[in-house]
Formats: structure tokens, C-alpha cells, sequence
């Protein structure tokens, strides 16, 4: 923890170029989604994609693979085989990318707080560039973060991708420490 | 060098490839490359021997401009192919005689060309049916052997009746004569005419006459099968086109009904061409083997080129004698590239192959060449002939048929896609990690065949010259060219220009691409799995039934094999009745049979 | 000179069609009572996929979709805006469908290269799809060509002007038109017929793998080949344009007209697409090719 919040003091200063600009306001006003429908929070996502909130207005979409993708919406809780496939789908996704945490769960555990199976803290694993609290959030809520995570990427603050590359080898000695390495590998162990 | 001489030098370089094979097989097949090759030397540079008549024993020979294109084509797919001859050697059972076949087969073609009177013809036809029904079953079945001898028979039958019924008509051998006396006779005409051309339908595998096609080419050595395809198939085309053009079907045929403007008894063999296509288009498009893919879409490309034939008009018939020239150089080229991967692999199963692009690159590339020119897509010579076709028909109004060689033209495009995707493309299997690519000996046909198909695409002038000099000579309209630009009645086709503004495009889509940030690499495996983990990329790869939900729609279809087979059945307890009743050891017959007889005696005997 | 024009004639082209999908998602949003994006929102979308990251998957990924996006381009090029033409004499109706196979088939080997099942799953389904709409419609325009003695899209659109809106082909062929645009709503591969794409069945298909540059392309490879099909129909059914905006206008309207339909349909499966391609369009083209070949009603 004590790197990333190093990192992040560092990162405070507006260091981009003219043309990362440019991107980052392409980027941060077509922001294609993928979420990983984990927990209750999946939910919450229809109405807001539909016509009484409309995230396209935000020129906001929901996308079908990873390769698309720009944001990760992880909507509830990670137990440790549903981490592996999340951490999987995170790296297939294209530079830069960002992850949203949804709920409380990805936050403590929320509600499974004590539980043995869950993952309390997601940003152990991934580099969460923000967090939308709540049991769950409401579309409001949600709508709000999203503006959020527009203001961060126009100003450049949503550097998480850059973290995870630079400390990769922390998150990934986390991973490993929560998910054990696997041993067999066939088409029904993993 | 005259003709007669390269004839009799082809019957004898038969002969001396045989005594070479027999001491050496690898040697005697480096003598078919050798002696084809200086075959289409001779045959290409004799050009201004066009015009010329001579007479080898009894046969008389005349050399027609159409006769030299078809020749020139035949030779140039056999030399081609021979380069593969060397590296099948050891997996074929009888060497020499397939290596005296191979080039008493191509003596044969080369001589039925030029043949003056029809005896000759049957002669030279027989010749190369015999010889490749016996080369047929030193690949995989013998059963395919049989099959194409039948229809062939049938075919064949037909067309020495129908010599032999001009000749008690006309009293004369000579093509030109023979079949001009018919010009008057209708009734007779259309006689010949239907059974004359029979040869012709059996060989480019037309509706019902195509079954042979996917069983011979299929199983035939992966050798000989871009002969069979791209070279022998294309004999029946000559045919069709010594009945509709020699016989002056138009002429002959002028005062009979007439549908969508055209005599009903061309119009009968035009839908039958049809029919091949779309048959030929729905049975490659579910076919497994790529072989049998390809072998259909012989099919249907053969049912554009009888249909072109049989218009004997300006544009479509330069199309059809263009689209042979085409076909055979792709279809020959799609085969070699599958016999390539064959060698190195020991199947030509779709759903066992894949990701044969990153192993074989130079064959995927011939192989995409040679499918873009078979679906007719520019900047391709398929591109070029199926546009004469195609507004050939338009100008006539041919719905009908026009139909057809759309749902060929566009099914094609299913059906080339599918080894692309399933053996080229898509996964490879870890046990043909480490294969390696196809020697260079046998990379230098491809290139060539696949370097024309783009050659003749994007210069079709120096193909319709000489086209236009045949259509001249048989004495219809010359295709029209203005420079690089082919003038038809309702467009015009630069497809010179076509290729430059292809060329502009693709430049700047390659800027466009390069500009862009660069892109990470990653494995075959690193793919979107809804974030499943996979580790077997055979599982991993889509070829099996790759058009499921289409071919789902005509899976049920009425078919012609099914009916002959029932056919060979009924045949076959036929006979075994016969056996029983007449052919029986048993003494109670005998006595049945002695008994009737005399039963018969002496009713009828009353009359006596 | 000619490629300085063709140049110039591509930008229009792009930013025309980029311009009209832009307005056109905003007309479906207010089509589904939602606010929608900005009418630039396509702009955004495509330079954002340009600005990314990719991920490669060998020669033949990369090789197609710019094999793919030549193609369309150079497609795009043959076709007249208005009276306006970068060459002369190559609209001709065969070579610009030809040609538009070739992006396609660019686009099929890419997806197929990539290793995805699911692109391939993807690429069979807009194959068979393309046999469905893309023979009737043929069927047509053979009997068109022998109707008219020409098969240049200028052609068939300087016949139609002078005589008003009566004169255009739609109007003077009703069935055919109806054909026309059914067999468009396919060739634009819009709802109902648009299976090729499902995102939630098959993770959109042939995009499966696409992202950053290759995406980007493909966005520009799409906007080019729905400019294409649609001026296809503009020009041989609606009477093309006497001048670049009427063209234009002609254009919105149609393109418009087609999009709202899509709005209001669900999805066919592909073979259901096949059996309605080869039972309604299929007849009308036979009726109205008999039509016209015999007794010329409608060609004057």
C-alpha cells in the first residue's frame, strides 16, 4: 500500500501531453463498458443503461468482450474462482482501462465481510480507479460515479492501468497469495 | 517445330518415361516435369502453326485456334502439376505406369484437340478416359475408379452413336463436314446434338452427370487431381462447344420453340447447367474433405462455362473461354495447395487441420489467390470472365439463369471461405507444431498458377486477344476491347483501373494502420473465452459443420446418388432373379423349364 | 488528379456517413424516449477505438483488416455523389458488389485468424446472410440492366431524373422497390437481420478480438460500406441527384427511414433470414423481372 499512495502523490501533477489530451478526452467521452456480473449489483445496471437514466448520453455502452472495452465494472462480491476470471478478463483488455468497484463488497466484503470464500479488498488485485459505495448504489449513484470517472480521466487522474504495469509484481504476488498457483491443467481443473 | 512432331514427341516421351521409371521412379518423374514443360514450350511458341492439317496414319489432324487455347491450357496445368510427381513416388503403388499414364494422358488431350474427323476424336477421347480411370485408383478407393468409368461409358456411348449416326447420314468423318450437312435437318440435328454433347456433359460433371466428380477428384492422387479438375474437365467443355458451335446449333435450331428467346433445346441444356451450379454450390458448401469442396465447385463453375458456351454470342462465350482458362489455373492451384499441405500433414480433413497459415504461409497466400479468382472477386481473372457471363445474361434477360449464377457466384464465397478458415486459419493442433513449410520445387507451379490468376485479372486484354481471334474464327462478334477497357453492350469493365483504385485503397488503409499505435502480440490462445481458462486448442477451433444452421435448411434434399443407388440394387436383384430362374443347378428347375418348354411345343404346336 | 479527387471523395464520404450515424443514434434514442448522445458522438467512438491499444494475433489479423478496409475504400470510391464521379466508367453495378466482397472477405479472414471460435461462428453467419439478401436483389438488377441497356449506377440515375418523383424506379417498380429495400435492410445487416453480430450470444461475432487500431478501422470499414449500400439503392431506385446535396438529401432520408425500422424489430436467426430471403423478396424479384422482360411495364 505504501508504493501505491507514493505513486499516487506523484501522479498528482499534470505531466501529459498535448496529444495524451486529446486522447484523454476521446477516452473519457466514449467510455465502453464490461462488467462483471458477480453479485447483486448487475441489477442496478438495466435501468441505468435504459431509457430512464440512458448512459449513452454520457456516451456510455455496454460491450461484449474485453478487447473493447475501456471500463471493468466489478458489481458485487469476488469469491477466488470468479477473481482468477476477473483478473483474466483485466488483462485482455487494451491500454488504458480502467476498473470500477460496485458496492460495498468489492470494498470490505460488505455483507460477507467474514466470509472464507469471498475477496474482501479488491484493489489488492486490481488497481481500482474508483469506487461507487453503497448496498447497492442506485442508478443515481452510479450516474454520479460515471461523471466521476469522466472528470478523472479528462483531468488524467484514472492512472490505475499505469500502476498495475509498474507494480505488477505486488499485485501479482497478492493474486498468488490469495489464489494459490494451479497445479493441473486440463479442460476441467484450471 | 510442326504439331505432328510435337505429338509423336509426346507419345514417345510416354514410352521413354515409362523404361526410365522402371529403373528409377523419382527419375522418371522429374522426366514428366521435364518433358510437359518443353511440351507447352513448343505448343506456346507454335502459334502460326493455326491453319495447319497433316495426317499421322490414319488420323487426320487440323490445327484451329480454338483447338491450340484448350491445348495450351491442358499442357500448362499438367506441367504444373508434375512438379508435385516427384514427392508422391513412394506413396504410390504402380510408378511407372502412373508416370507413363500422366504423359500418355497429356499426348492424348494435346491429340483430341487438334483432331480433324470424328473417328480420331473418339480415339483420343478413349485414350485419355482409359488412362486416367486407371490412374484414379492409385489414390484412395477403387470404388471412385469405377464410378467415373461408368458415367464416362455413358457418356462416351452416347457420343460414337452419335458419330456414327452423322456418318450414316452425312457419309463423312470430317468435323466440319459432318456436322455442317445438319444445318438443314432439324429434326436430326437436335438428335446429334443431345447425344453428341452427352461425352461432353458426362466430363464437366453436369447435373445429373456430377457424381463422379467429388468421388474421382477426391480420391484420385492428390497429384492428379488439379489434372482432373483443372485439365480433363475441361475436354468435356470442348465437346459442348464442338456441338453448340461446330454443329451450328443456332442456325439448326432457328425455326423451334423458343423460351426467354433462346431454342428449347438450348434452353433444356442451359438449365441443366444451372441446376450444376446450384447443386454444385450447396454440396461444396457442406462438404469435410477439402478435396470434395473443391471438386463441387467444379461443378458449379462448369455449369458457367456450358452455359457460356451454349450462348455463342459475343460476350458470354468470350467469358466461358475465359472462365476455363481461369478455373483451370485456380482450381489446379487451390489442389496443389491442398496436396502441399497433404504431404506434410497425411490429411485433407478440414476439421483435422487448422492454423496452417502459420506453418505454410506461401500456400495460404496461393491458395487465397486462387479462391478470391474461383468466387470471381477482383481484382482476379475469375472476376473478369464471370462479369462477361454475368452481363451476358443481363443482355438477353435470362432471369432464370441469371439466378443461378448469382447463388453460384455468391455461394461460392461460403464455400472457399470454409478451408480458409478451417485449415488455414483458426487453431493449430499441437502435433503439426513441427511441420515444416513445402519445398521450394513444389512452391514454383503455385506461385506461377497463382501469379497468372493475378496477371490475367488485372491485364485481361492479352487473354481476350487471342479470344477474340477464336471468336473471329468460328465466325461470331469479337469481343470488344478499347485499350485496357472491355466494351460490353451494357457497361464497360477497365479492370486495370479497378486494380489501381484496389491498389490506392489498400495504401491507404496500410498508412491509416501504420500511423496508429503499435499493437501488442499474443498468442493463438490468448483469445476472449467469456474468461473461461482453455489449454486444447483442437477443442479450441470452429470447422466442423461450419455452415450448421444453413445447411440444416437442405439437409433432407432428394438426391441423384441415392436414386442411383437404389438403381444399382433393383439392377442387381434383376439379375440374381435371372440367375435363379435360368442359370440354377437345381434339378427342380430344369425340370420346370423342360416342362414348360414342352407344355409350349405342344400348345403351339397345333399351329405349326 | 484523379486520386487527389478520390481522396477528397473518401473524406466526404466519412465524415457524411459518420455525421449521419451520429444523428441517427440520437434519432433512436428519441425512438426509445431517451435523451441519446451528441450527434458527434461517432467521432468520439471511432478516434478513441484509433487512440488505443491493441493486441495482434499474427500477420493474417493484421493483413485482413487492412486488406479489408482497401477494399471498402476503394469500393467507396466508384461510387457517384450526384453527378460527381472520381473516375469515369467504373460504377458499374457487378464490379461495385464484386469489389464490396473483397472488404468482406478481408474482414472474414482477420476475424478467422484470430483463433475465435466465436468470429468464425460470426463470419458463417454474415456469409450466409449475404447469400440470402444479396441473390434476389441480383435477380433484379439483371432484369434492370436488360430493361435499361445500361449497369452504371450514373446510368440508371440519369435515366430516372427529369420526370419528377414519379420517375424514380421505386415508384415505377413498386415490387422491385419493396425487394430493394428489404434486400438493403440486409446488406446494411440491421435488425431483423443482423444475427452476425449478436453481442450477447456470440460476443458480437467477427469484432470478437478487435480492439484499439483494428477496431478503429473496422468503425471506418463499417461506415464506408453503409455509404456504399446505401447510395447503391439511392442511385438505382430513388434517382441518384441532379446535385451533390439533393443526393445527400435522398440519402438522410433513406438511411433514416431504414434505421427506424430496425428500431421496431427483433432478430431473425440466420436461417430464418435465409428462408424469408428465398420466399418473399425471392418471388417479387421473379415477378417483377418477368414483368419487366415481358411486357415492359414501367420502362418507358
Amino acid at each position: 500500500m505504501e508504493i501505491i499512495s507514493n505513486n499516487l502523490e506523484k501522479d498528482k501533477k499534470d505531466m501529459r501531453k498535448v496529444w495524451e489530451k486529446i486522447g484523454d478526452y476521446f477516452r473519457a467521452n466514449s467510455i465502453w463498458m464490461m462488467w462483471y456480473c458477480t453479485g447483486c449489483g448487475a441489477i442496478e445496471m438495466p435501468p441505468t443503461m435504459t431509457s430512464r437514466f440512458d448512459m449513452e448520453q454520457l456516451g456510455m455502452g455496454p460491450m461484449a468482450t474485453p478487447r473493447q472495452a475501456d471500463v471493468l465494472l466489478i458489481t458485487g462480491y469476488l469469491s477466488a474462482k470468479t477473481l482468477r476470471r476477473v483478473i483474466y478478463s483485466y488483462e485482455q483488455m487494451q491500454d488504458p482501462k480502467y476498473v470500477i468497484g460496485f458496492g460495498s463488497c468489492t470494498i470490505n466484503g460488505g455483507i460477507y465481510y467474514d466470509s472464507y470464500a469471498t475477496m474482501k479488498q479488491l484493489d489488492h488485485y486490481l488497481p481500482v480507479d474508483l469506487y461507487i459505495a453503497g448496498c447497492m448504489p442506485r442508478p443515481e449513484a452510479v450516474m454520479n460515479g460515471f461523471d466521476t470517472l469522466i472528470s478523472m480521466i479528462k483531468k488524467g487522474e484514472a492512472k490505475g492501468w499505469k500502476h498495475y504495469q509498474e507494480n505488477y509484481d505486488w499485485y501479482h504476488e497478492n493474486q498468488l497469495h490469495s489464489l494459490g498457483e494451479v497445479y493441473v491443467k486440463d479442460e476441467f481443473h484450471e | 517445330m510442326g504439331f505432328s512432331t510435337l505429338i509423336l514427341f509426346m507419345i514417345i516421351s510416354a514410352i521413354v518415361t515409362y523404361a526410365v521409371s522402371k529403373q528409377n521412379s523419382k527419375a522418371g518423374a522429374y522426366l514428366t516435369v521435364l518433358f510437359s514443360t518443353i511440351s507447352l514450350l513448343i505448343l506456346f511458341l507454335g502459334k502460326s502453326n493455326i491453319g495447319n492439317e497433316f495426317t499421322l496414319l490414319y488420323m487426320n489432324f487440323k490445327v484451329t485456334a480454338i483447338g491450340w487455347y484448350f491445348s495450351i491450357i491442358m499442357v500448362l496445368i499438367y506441367s504444373s502439376t508434375s512438379f508435385f510427381n516427384p514427392y508422391w513416388m513412394e506413396k504410390i503403388l504402380h510408378k511407372s505406369s502412373y508416370n507413363f499414364l500422366y504423359m500418355f494422358s497429356l499426348a492424348a488431350t494435346v491429340g483430341l484437340f487438334f483432331s480433324a474427323d470424328l473417328i480420331t476424336l473418339f480415339i483420343f477421347w478413349e485414350i485419355v478416359v482409359w488412362s486416367s480411370t486407371f490412374i484414379v485408383p492409385l489414390g484412395k478407393s477403387r470404388r471412385a475408379a469405377v464410378v467415373y468409368y461408368t458415367i464416362s461409358s455413358v457418356g462416351s456411348m452416347a457420343t460414337l452413336f452419335a458419330i456414327m449416326f452423322v456418318y450414316s447420314k452425312s457419309g463423312t468423318f470430317n468435323i466440319n463436314e459432318a456436322f455442317a450437312f445438319l444445318a438443314t435437318q432439324p429434326t436430326i440435328a437436335s438428335f446429334v446434338f443431345f447425344t453428341f454433347i452427352m461425352a461432353g456433359l458426362t466430363k464437366i460433371g453436369i447435373f445429373p452427370f456430377h457424381i463422379w466428380l467429388p468421388l474421382a477428384h477426391g480420391s484420385a492422387p492428390h497429384t492428379f487431381s488439379p489434372v482432373l479438375s483443372g485439365g480433363l474437365v475441361k475436354m468435356g467443355a470442348f465437346i459442348a462447344y464442338i456441338s453448340v458451335g461446330v454443329l451450328p446449333a443456332y442456325k439448326a435450331f432457328s425455326t423451334s420453340l423458343k423460351i426467354m428467346g433462346m431454342p428449347v433445346q438450348i434452353y433444356l441444356l442451359m438449365v441443366l447447367g444451372a441446376i450444376s451450379m446450384v447443386v454444385g454450390t450447396l454440396m461444396a458448401i457442406k462438404q469435410d474433405d477439402a478435396k470434395k469442396l473443391i471438386a463441387y465447385s467444379s461443378v458449379a463453375n462448369g455449369g458457367y462455362i456450358l452455359v457460356g458456351l451454349l450462348m455463342m454470342d459475343q460476350l458470354t462465350f468470350a467469358g466461358a473461354l475465359m472462365h476455363i482458362f481461369n478455373h483451370a489455373i485456380a482450381s489446379a492451384a487451390a489442389f496443389l495447395t491442398i496436396a502441399a499441405i497433404a504431404h506434410r500433414t497425411g490429411t485433407t480433413k478440414i476439421s483435422e487441420l487448422g492454423g496452417m497459415i502459420h506453418k505454410m504461409p506461401v500456400s495460404y497466400v496461393v491458395y487465397l489467390i486462387s479462391i478470391i479468382s474461383l468466387a470471381g472477386i477482383p481484382p482476379m481473372g475469375g472476376f473478369v470472365s464471370k462479369w462477361l457471363i454475368v452481363q451476358g445474361l443481363a443482355s438477353k434477360g435470362l432471369i432464370f439463369i441469371a439466378f443461378a449464377a448469382f447463388f453460384g457466384s455468391i455461394g461460392s464465397f461460403l464455400y472457399v471461405f470454409r478451408p480458409l478458415a478451417g485449415l488455414f486459419l483458426g487453431q493449430l493442433a499441437p502435433k503439426y507444431e513441427n511441420i515444416k513449410p513445402s519445398t521450394i520445387f513444389m512452391k514454383i507451379p503455385m506461385v506461377i498458377l497463382a501469379a497468372m490468376s493475378i496477371f490475367f485479372g488485372v491485364f485481361p486484354k492479352y487473354l481476350l486477344a487471342v479470344i477474340g481471334e477464336i471468336q473471329s474464327s468460328i465466325g461470331i462478334d469479337p469481343i470488344m476491347m478499347n485499350g485496357n477497357t472491355i466494351v460490353a453492350i451494357n457497361g464497360v469493365l477497365n479492370s486495370n483501373k479497378v486494380a489501381l483504385i484496389f491498389g490506392f485503397g489498400f495504401m491507404i488503409s496500410l498508412v491509416i494502420f501504420l500511423v496508429l499505435p503499435k499493437s501488442r502480440k499474443v498468442g493463438l490462445m490468448d483469445t476472449f473465452t467469456s474468461a473461461e481458462f482453455i489449454y486444447t486448442p483442437e477443442l479450441y477451433h470452429y470447422a466442423n459443420s461450419f455452415y450448421a444452421p444453413f445447411e440444416r435448411l437442405y439437409k433432407n434434399h432428394p438426391s441423384v446418388e441415392k436414386f442411383l443407388d437404389k438403381f444399382a440394387i433393383k439392377t442387381e436383384e434383376f439379375g440374381l432373379l435371372i440367375n435363379s430362374l435360368f442359370f440354377s443347378h437345381k434339378p427342380s428347375i430344369t425340370v420346370f423349364w423342360a416342362m414348360a418348354i414342352m407344355t409350349l411345343i405342344f400348345l403351339g404346336g397345333v399351329n405349326i | 488528379m484523379n486520386f487527389i479527387y478520390a481522396f477528397l471523395l473518401l473524406l466526404f464520404a466519412f465524415f457524411f456517413q459518420t455525421s449521419i450515424t451520429g444523428i441517427n443514434r440520437k434519432v433512436m434514442a428519441r425512438l426509445q424516449r431517451r435523451r441519446g448522445p451528441r450527434w458527434f458522438q461517432q467521432y468520439i467512438d471511432i478516434f478513441k477505438a484509433m487512440s488505443k491499444g491493441s493486441t495482434s494475433h499474427g500477420w493474417i489479423f493484421d493483413f485482413g483488416v487492412i486488406m479489408a478496409l482497401g477494399g471498402i475504400m476503394a469500393t467507396a470510391i466508384l461510387i457517384p455523389i450526384g453527378p460527381l464521379k472520381a473516375f469515369p466508367d467504373v460504377d458499374n453495378i457487378f464490379i461495385i458488389t464484386y469489389l464490396l466482397a473483397v472488404g468482406m472477405l478481408g474482414m472474414a479472414m482477420s476475424a478467422s485468424g484470430s483463433g475465435n471460435p466465436w468470429a468464425s461462428i460470426g463470419v458463417s453467419r454474415a456469409l450466409t446472410n449475404m447469400l440470402a439478401y444479396d441473390v434476389p436483389f441480383m435477380v433484379l438488377i439483371v432484369s434492370f440492366i436488360f430493361a435499361f441497356k445500361t449497369s452504371s449506377l450514373s446510368g440508371f440515375a440519369a435515366l430516372q431524373q427529369g420526370a419528377g418523383v414519379m420517375g424514380w424506379n421505386f415508384f415505377r417498380f413498386p415490387l422491385g422497390g419493396i425487394l430493394a429495400l428489404i434486400c438493403l435492410q440486409g446488406m446494411l445487416g440491421k435488425k431483423p437481420f443482423d444475427s452476425f453480430i449478436a453481442p450477447a450470444e456470440i460476443a458480437s461475432g467477427p469484432m470478437v478480438e478487435y480492439g484499439g487500431r483494428h477496431l478503429g478501422m473496422l468503425f471506418l470499414l463499417h461506415e464506408f460500406s453503409t455509404f456504399i449500400e446505401v447510395s447503391i439503392i439511392v442511385h438505382i431506385f430513388f434517382g441518384g441527384g441532379a446535385s451533390p446535396l439533393e443526393f445527400m438529401i435522398k440519402y438522410a432520408l433513406l438511411y433514416t427511414f431504414m434505421n427506424i425500422i430496425a428500431g421496431v424489430f427483433p432478430r431473425f436467426k440466420i436461417d430464418q433470414a435465409v428462408k424469408f430471403y428465398y420466399k418473399v423478396p425471392l418471388a417479387l424479384a421473379f415477378i417483377q423481372g418477368l414483368i419487366i422482360i415481358f411486357t415492359g411495364l414501367g420502362v418507358s
